[in-house]
């Protein structure tokens, strides 16, 4: 129904809550996962190096009580073969050759004397003597030709020979590697989830408060009996939509309370006005020596400027409580501001004046037409009554981001000092004035109530200047709440 | 001309019932919209004045019953709020008008007299108009006093213009700003006299009878006789 500006979804806040949401939960349960990956990973070696312990002795224990014959290798060798039979976390390797398992024996002079496992013995025993292992308890140990370091447990013989068993570290790590890749894909799993759920709740949260925000920006001085959407729900968005629902009622009483008083009050004056101007006018007959007519004449313009005065008085009092009811149309200032010119440069120059537009073509901005002729009107009436002869006056008129900006100096003797602090205020006027004070009081009004502001001052080279900006187009409310909100 | 007038308050009823019927009028008088209706509907009006603020019904509605029920003639609305509604600009489009009062006789009857001349199957536009010695050119543009040629400027022309088609008859300067130069303003300085001053200066030379009438309080007139 109504074209909504589209919001790029990275800058709407339901992002960044998501955003920050969901990095806070990845970096919990990483550093969960780092916890359980320690303990496991600890507890896969404890486990290892616990069969480690107990096999390397068990070996040392048949290495010893076999004959050293010709068959004590072969007896040794077998039992040791056997023993990385029963490896734990033992993955079927492709090929037969058990390359998990190494069973190494010195003779007392540090020379290799057996060797059971893949490949040459040298090696191992290179990196064992460059590592110069004596304790029982396993250590890690790293083989050249092998990619995965070796966990060797030894024993000493009574001989002082030495039995090292070896097992690769290779499955523990596969272990934790599948550990590891299922964590992470569980992980982003969970986090995308997290973040999507975080980032529709926080959404439709805030799609509510844009909708009641929008609603409230789009109730403006023309619309008070909107209200905005609430939701059936008792949370705290449905609450503020209440809350500002309530305002409103309140607000749209007051303002039709105005409404009433300002109506009634002008009817109440108006209908007199006009039975008295109406019966004045009818004893003005035709061919009455002018004498008689003289005090009905005047009696009648009298009662016109008591009638400019009412109208006045209540727009600006309306105005002031930002009630003024606008009928706003597209229209040309620059057009207007040269009719209006046509309209009082004769009366001007009978003065002694002069006047002057500067314009840089047609500028069209969307008010209430009357309205701004009687802005602009009273303006031009005031320069009438206060300038002395031989003053110019001279306007100014262009766009100047997105608004229009009317800049009317004078080369006058400038605003009275001790009104020009309060120069819009009602009743305010300079000593010399006859004018009821109300003029640029309603050209704030107008100006206001279209959204646009209103300066004046005494200008440093002497005469006043007012300086009156306009929207060029009566925003779309909701496009300004958007815009503001940015 | 029959004209119903639907106001409600007496005392404004009361004049303006004489001047309509000074002017030539024959006026009916409705203090509510119930009666308005009941007259609307039986006679046959060319005409209708009605107020907004009626006791018994707002005047829009009325106008819209009784275009309902039939009642062709435009209507003059009178009102004392103080903006225009929606629905009187509607009405307004729709070929009815609309004075808010406090108003000048002159305005009223002015209005009155657009109103008919609306309604009324348009005559071939006159290209030419003349009042006494004065003689408009409304294709060249141009203004003649006793065979004269007036030097006058587009807008004076304009002003000229519509005195000339309201000969005889008081124009107040509310009406001169709203036809001339299509506002309704109330300017509180004498905009519209140095206007017509001048033009008078243009039109009623030395030696000539003067045509442009000041009727203080009033307005001006362009004597036709």
């Amino acid at each position: 129904m109504f074209s909504r500006t589209v919001k790029p979804v990275m800058r709407s806040a339901a992002w960044r809550i998501s955003l920050w949401a969901t990095l806070a939960f990845a970096c919990g349960t990483i550093m969960v996962f780092i916890f359980l990956h320690r303990f496991v990973a600890g507890d896969i070696q404890r486990r290892s190096d616990a069969w480690l312990s107990g096999e390397v002795e068990v070996l040392g224990d048949v290495a010893e009580r076999t004959p050293k014959d010709a068959l004590h290798d072969r007896v040794v060798g077998e039992v040791a073969e056997l023993a990385g039979k029963e490896v734990p976390n033992r993955q079927i390797s492709e090929s037969n050759s058990n390359d998990s398992v190494f069973f190494l024996q010195t003779g007392g002079d540090g020379s290799l004397q057996l060797w059971v496992g893949a490949g040459e013995g040298a090696p191992a025993l290179k990196a064992i003597q460059a590592l110069s292992i004596v304790s029982d308890h396993p250590t890690d140990l790293h083989v050249q030709g092998f990619g995965v370091p070796f966990r060797v447990a030894s024993i000493r013989l009574n001989d002082g020979s030495y039995i090292y068993l070896g097992l690769s570290e290779r499955d523990e790590l596969r272990v934790l590697r599948s550990l590891r890749l299922q964590f992470f894909l569980l992980w982003l799993l969970l986090v995308l989830f997290e973040f999507g759920i975080v980032f529709f709740t926080t959404r439709r949260m805030l799609s509510h408060v844009r909708r009641i925000a929008e609603a409230a920006s789009g109730i403006g001085h023309s619309d008070l009996t909107a209200r905005v959407p609430t939701t059936g729900e008792r949370d705290e968005v449905s609450h503020l939509a209440l809350t500002l629902n309530r305002m409103l009622d309140r607000i749209e009483s007051s303002m039709h309370q105005l409404h009433t008083i300002t109506d009634s009050l002008a009817h109440d004056l108006r209908s007199p006005l006009t039975a008295i101007r109406g019966k004045l006018e009818m004893s003005l007959s035709a061919g009455m020596p002018a004498e008689q007519a003289e005090p009905i004449v005047s009696a009648i313009e009298e009662l016109d400027r008591l009638t400019d005065f009412l109208n006045k008085s209540l727009d600006v009092a309306e105005a002031k409580a930002d009630a003024l009811r606008l009928n706003r149309i597209s229209l040309d200032l620059d057009e207007l501001l040269r009719i209006m010119i046509d309209l009082y440069e004769p009366s001007m120059s009978e003065k002694g004046l002069q006047i002057r537009l500067h314009s840089g073509g047609p500028l069209a901005i969307v008010a209430d037409e009357a309205l701004i002729h009687r802005m602009i009107a009273n303006l031009f009436d005031n320069e009438l009554k206060h300038l002395p002869a031989g003053c110019a006056v001279s306007l100014r008129l262009k766009a100047e981001n997105g608004a229009a900006s009317l800049i009317l100096e004078d080369d006058g003797p400038g605003f009275d000092a001790e009104v020009s602090s309060h120069l819009f205020e009602r009743r305010v006027k300079g000593k010399e004035s006859n004018g009821h004070g109300l003029g640029l009081a309603f050209v704030d009004a107008v100006v206001r109530a279209h959204g646009g502001a209103v300066s004046a001052r005494n200008r440093e080279c002497g005469g006043a200047q007012i300086a009156v900006t306009l929207p060029l187009s009566a925003l779309d409310p909701r496009s300004a709440a958007i815009h503001s909100a940015h | 001309m029959r004209l119903l007038l639907v106001e409600d308050e007496i005392d404004i009823q009361r004049f303006l019932l004489t001047s309509l019927e000074e002017a030539g009028y024959q006026v009916e008088a409705a203090v509510d919209g119930r009666a308005a209706e009941r007259l609307a509907v039986d006679g046959q009006f060319d005409i209708l004045i009605v107020d907004l603020g009626l006791p018994d019904q707002d005047g829009i509605s009325l106008i819209l019953k009784l275009r309902q029920l039939g009642v062709r003639a435009p209507v003059l609305i009178l009102s004392a709020r103080r903006s225009v509604d929606d629905r009187v600009r509607g009405l307004e489009q729709g070929g009815d008008d609309y004075l808010t009062k406090p108003f000048a006789l002159a305005e009223l009857l002015a209005r009155l007299r657009n109103l008919l001349k609306r309604n009324s199957p348009s005559s071939t536009e006159a290209t030419r108009l003349q009042v006494l010695d004065l003689e408009l050119d409304l294709l060249r543009r141009e203004a003649t006093r006793s065979g004269q040629l007036l030097q006058l400027t587009t807008q004076e022309f304009v002003l000229l213009e519509y005195l000339c088609r309201n000969a005889g008859r008081v124009v107040t300067r509310s009406m001169i700003l709203d036809q001339v130069w299509g506002m309704r303003i109330q300017p509180d300085t004498n905009v519209v006299d140095v206007h017509i001053y001048r033009l008078r200066g243009k039109v009623d030379g030395l030696g000539q009878q003067p045509l442009i009438r000041t009727l203080r309080g009033v307005g001006y007139v362009l004597k036709d006789r």
